[in-house]
């Protein structure tokens, strides 16, 4: 408790309260010390006055002192020893009270204190009088005087203290709730909040910075939690499938069909587990700001060609038409990264589609943004479910009986590509209908001017290339119609 | 033996239905929790292996309605998820038992014969039923020191009369628990399948009731 910062401010309380009452008491005794001894002086000089009147030079060289009655008096008081001494201008000694007295001559003019006593040195009349007496009463009544005020600062500090300990308390109180909330909230009772009094007081706002930060804390923790138990499961599933296949499959002696088939089976769980594994870990380096963007110059309508060539057998196969206008956009961008963002969503939109479905993907300029827009129609998603289906795992129900396979971490991927690219991504859904995925990207030069905050490494070797004169004018967009077979067929 | 699994994953859902077809059970199959719920609700299961993170309707929620609404199958949890409070949840619910995903194959196939046996009103592994013994983990029938080879069908019918034993078993309910949902045969294959079970145990096992079904008396 000697360190707790109550008591280090009591103690400089303690210690400023009793300077000040020190440096008053001291004043006090100083001035009353002042005061009484220049009375004394004043009566001093007076009395050495009415001797230097009494001396009356004689015949032959003698003198007569003659001192009033009251002088005498003066001199004599038992309770306070007084006594003088006269010399003439030579310094010869005309009369003293005491021979003790000034034994080396007369003093030089003026007040001073020596021993316990206090001596005036007058000259008057010819002659030197000295008229001293002992102040040890004044020492006396300085010194009762200190005491007194010992007594009562020690007192006044005492209640000070007292009252300075529980308004100390009071005003710490809130410390002392902040550490036991954070106390509690370190050992893992994360519902613990710092109730607050006050929120215009300086700690209340402390309390409620913390209360803040205990929520993100809470937040960013069941996140984790969740993630952990997410990844956990996802993994687990095709594991355990795998696993119970090759039970299956080693419990006895089977036939090479029944081989194959267990195979087959492991080589799906594997590649589940492959494809997650890859997705859990380009997620965490992207999180860690591991991974980085190759920025160049990339034509969007290009690229998403590219995946919309890759997954063309996909839509064939499950009927579904493809339907890409492309425009020649350039972006600052790393093409093998959205190559992949291009492709997810486009997987999606097949995966998700009905039979004998459309999916149409556009690539063109809005309102100097480059916007890749991807348009379904297939299943939808639910309005409860479209906040959510870019978190990692997030998995609407319809979309779990459509693609079992699939681990929800397609989408979480894709965000982290749009904003890594200093672009957005939005998904909007009527139900039972269609799914539109909007991602827009800054063009180019604004591109460049997001590129210089440093995460990314973009070169810019060339000014931004602007589409061939004939086809900007003449042919704007390059139409592609991808019709599979199948569908062409009906 | 008629057993149900509700489970979203296709591959696990087939190796799990290969592996208790093997072990002479009928077995059906819900990839989602509404149609889980809805065959949990028409089929007197003799076990049911219950995913928890089913689509639709979850697992848990399937359990706590076919509870209420008085279906005694037992239920056998099998999820991913292995927090503590997962489990109790699940067995508060009403489940019977719970496995963890991955699992061993055998550790599931015993635990499915543990819950039909202890459903049963004799919750012994080994089964008398008149001059015979039934082995049901070996899945093995006896009589006197003699083995008696069984097709599986013939053995599920029979280990299903001596787990009854002492009631009539109408030719429905034998139906029921030897066939799975795609299979349709007629409807007097289940007297040809006692026939045989007839000329292979002995004709002194197993009685008719006529217009009502089969007994092994008690």
């Amino acid at each position: 408790m000697a360190d707790s910062l109550r008591a280090r401010l009591l103690v400089w309380f303690a210690a400023i309260v009793m300077l000040v009452i020190a440096m008053v008491g001291a004043a006090v005794c100083w001035m009353t010390w002042r005061s009484r001894l220049s009375a004394i002086d004043a009566e001093l000089a007076r009395r050495g006055e009415s001797i230097a009147r009494a001396v009356r030079p004689g015949p032959e060289g003698r003198v007569d002192v003659e001192l009033p009655a009251d002088v005498i008096a003066y001199f004599q008081r038992p309770d306070l020893p007084a006594y003088y001494a006269v010399w003439r201008a030579d310094g010869s000694i005309v009369d003293r009270s005491d021979p003790d007295i000034a034994p080396g001559g007369p003093p030089r003019r003026g007040a001073a204190t020596r021993a316990s006593n206090r001596e005036v040195v007058i000259h008057s009349g010819g002659l030197t009088v000295l008229a001293g007496r002992d102040v040890s009463d004044v020492w006396q009544e300085l010194w009762s005087l200190a005491a007194t005020v010992m007594t009562v600062a020690l007192v006044g500090i005492a209640a000070a203290l007292a009252v300075a300990w529980s308004l100390a308390g009071r005003a710490l109180s809130p410390v002392k709730r902040i550490n036991e909330t954070a106390r509690r909230m370190a050992e893992g009772d994360l519902t613990a909040r710092i109730a607050i009094d006050g929120t215009e007081t300086e700690l209340g706002q402390v309390a409620n910075a913390l209360n803040q930060a205990f929520d993100r804390q809470r937040d960013s923790i069941e996140r984790q939690r969740q993630f952990t138990a997410d990844a956990s499961h996802q993994l687990r599933t095709p594991v355990a499938t795998m696993m119970a296949e090759l039970d299956w499959a080693l419990m006895r002696e089977r036939g090479g069909d029944d081989y194959r088939e267990a195979l087959a089976t492991c080589k799906r769980a594997g590649a589940r587990m492959q494809s997650l594994v890859e997705g859990l870990l380009t997620l965490a380096r992207a999180e860690s700001g591991e991974l980085r963007l190759q920025c160049l110059e990339t034509r969007l309508d290009r690229v998403v060609e590219d995946a919309v060539e890759m997954l063309r057998p996909l839509a064939m196969q499950r009927g579904v038409r493809l339907h890409a206008a492309l425009s020649p956009q350039t972006v600052l961008g790393d093409s093998d990264r959205l190559h992949d963002l291009a492709a997810n969503l486009i997987f999606n939109a097949i995966a998700y589609n009905r039979p004998q479905g459309t999916v149409s993907i556009v690539v063109q300029r809005e309102h100097e943004r480059v916007v890749l827009r991807i348009r379904d129609s297939g299943i939808g998603i639910a309005p409860i479910d479209l906040p959510k289906i870019f978190d990692r795992f997030y998995r609407a129900d319809a979309a779990r009986t459509r693609e079992p396979a699939g681990a929800g971490l397609g989408l979480a991927l894709a965000k982290w590509i749009v904003t890594a690219h200093g672009g957005s991504i939005e998904c909007t859904s009527e139900p039972g209908r269609s799914t539109e995925v909007v991602v827009s990207l800054p063009v180019t030069n604004q591109a460049a001017a997001a590129a210089g905050d440093g995460r990314r490494s973009a070169r810019l070797a060339a000014p931004p290339i602007a589409p061939s004169a004939s086809t900007a004018s003449v042919n704007p967009s390059v139409q592609n119609d991808v019709r599979p077979s199948a569908a062409s067929s009906e | 033996m008629r057993v149900m699994i509700a489970e979203d994953e296709v591959d696990l859902a087939r190796t799990l239905r290969k592996a208790l077809t093997e072990e002479g059970y009928a077995v059906d199959w819900a990839p989602n929790g509404s149609e889980a719920l809805a065959k949990a609700l028409g089929v007197p299961y003799d076990a049911i292996l219950l995913d928890l993170m089913l689509p639709e309707i979850s697992g848990l929620d399937v359990l706590t309605a076919v509870r209420q609404r008085g279906v005694r199958s037992p239920v056998l949890i099998l999820t991913a998820r292995d927090a503590v409070d997962d489990k109790v949840h699940g067995l508060n619910a009403g489940a019977d038992d719970y496995l963890t995903k991955p699992f061993v194959l055998t550790e599931l196939l015993a635990r499915v014969r543990a819950l039909i046996r202890r459903a049963s009103p004799e919750p012994v592994a080994e089964l008398a039923a008149g001059p015979l013994l039934l082995d049901t983990n070996l899945r093995l029938v006896r009589r006197g020191t003699e083995v008696i080879e069984l097709t599986a069908r013939e053995y599920a019918i029979l280990e299903l009369l001596a787990r009854r034993k002492g009631t009539v078993v109408t030719r429905s309910a034998i139906y029921d628990h030897v066939y799975d949902e795609h299979e349709d045969t007629l409807s007097n294959v289940i007297d040809v399948f006692v026939a045989a079970l007839r000329r292979k145990v002995g004709p002194d096992v197993i009685r008719t009731r006529r217009g009502h079904g089969y007994l092994i008396d008690g």
